[in-house]
């Protein structure tokens, strides 16, 4: 852990609150980026990242209770995201949950899930077994998978694989298990 | 027409899109009673969603426009702000509720006099 966020991290786990408050700056600058990536995973938007970041600043100024032992970035990341932004994830999508065919727990377990091995990974440790793994896939479910993260639609992939849009969810999903499994083969080596 | 009973693999490949085009609510609110119990008994779907949420983080995370953190900062400390103030306000309301010392008392009633 760098010594900015050491620090910050110090001066918001004070007991006085307006010490607590002043300390938000630094915190806050120090880990922005990572948690607004973090959360976008979730959400894929930006105006909602930004809304659930709020509150979850501060309920981190509220109650830093949990950040007290934290000695490093990702076990920061990771009890950040089960102790304050899970909630927070969860209210999100509890609020619409009435209308909706999925049960509250179900819908827990989709839009706040357990951490897997994989999403505690960092940005550069995901991009770099994924890099990895993209190159290992056959040609067409690899053009498949990139057009995809290219924000390509089902209906223009399949146009561009010249095939039907169906056969193109069945290759996306076919690819993605794929994937699953060669990304989980590679953590277990490293 | 929403397209109704979805297999597991479109279902998937309709949450992916979802995901990357920031519209999740729309799709859950796609989800008929048979597609919502068959995403909840498919361990094949949460571990896919994993996988999702990693390519959507990848590729999505990093060119996603991030706001001014300054203006960000000035956010929170609103927020902080706020609810400072509702905890005074709740505070004073149970000072006012409360039992009052007999000094208090006393004070009122001079006062008064």
């Amino acid at each position: 852990m760098n010594r900015r966020l050491r620090n910050a991290l110090k001066g918001i786990t004070e007991p006085d609150a307006e010490r607590r408050r002043r300390a938000m700056e630094p915190f806050v600058r120090a880990t922005f980026e990572t948690f607004i990536r973090f959360l976008y995973r979730y959400l894929g938007n930006e105006v909602e990242c930004e809304d659930v970041l709020e509150d979850v600043y501060a309920d981190i100024w509220e109650n830093p209770d949990r950040l007290r032992n934290v000695t490093g970035e990702k076990q920061l990341l990771r009890t950040v995201y089960l102790y304050y932004m899970r909630k927070r994830l969860r209210q999100v999508y509890s609020r619409m949950n009435r209308y909706l065919s999925l049960s509250q727990r179900d819908m827990k377990n989709l839009m706040a899930p357990e951490l897997g091995v994989l999403e505690m990974m960092s940005q550069s440790e995901l991009q770099q077994n994924l890099r990895r793994t993209l190159n290992k896939l056959k040609a067409r479910e690899r053009r498949a998978i990139e057009l995809w993260m290219t924000g390509f639609s089902n209906r223009a992939i399949a146009n561009e694989l010249k095939t039907t849009v169906g056969a193109v969810k069945m290759l996306i999903f076919r690819t993605i298990i794929k994937l699953k499994q060669m990304m989980r083969d590679y953590t277990d080596e490293d | 027409m929403p397209d109704t009973k979805r297999e597991i693999q479109e279902l998937l490949v309709d949450y992916a899109g979802a995901l990357r085009d920031g519209c999740v609510p729309t799709f859950l609110k796609s989800l008929e009673r048979e597609e919502a119990h068959r995403i909840a008994s498919s361990q094949q779907f949460q571990d896919a969603a994993e996988i999702t949420r990693v390519l959507n983080g990848v590729g999505f995370a990093e060119k996603a426009a991030t706001p001014n953190v300054g203006l960000f900062i000035s956010r929170v400390d609103a927020k902080i702000s706020s609810r400072l103030k509702k905890a005074r306000a709740s505070s004073r309301g149970r000072r006012r509720t409360g039992a009052r010392s007999i000094d208090q008392i006393e004070k009122r009633t001079e006062k008064s006099i």
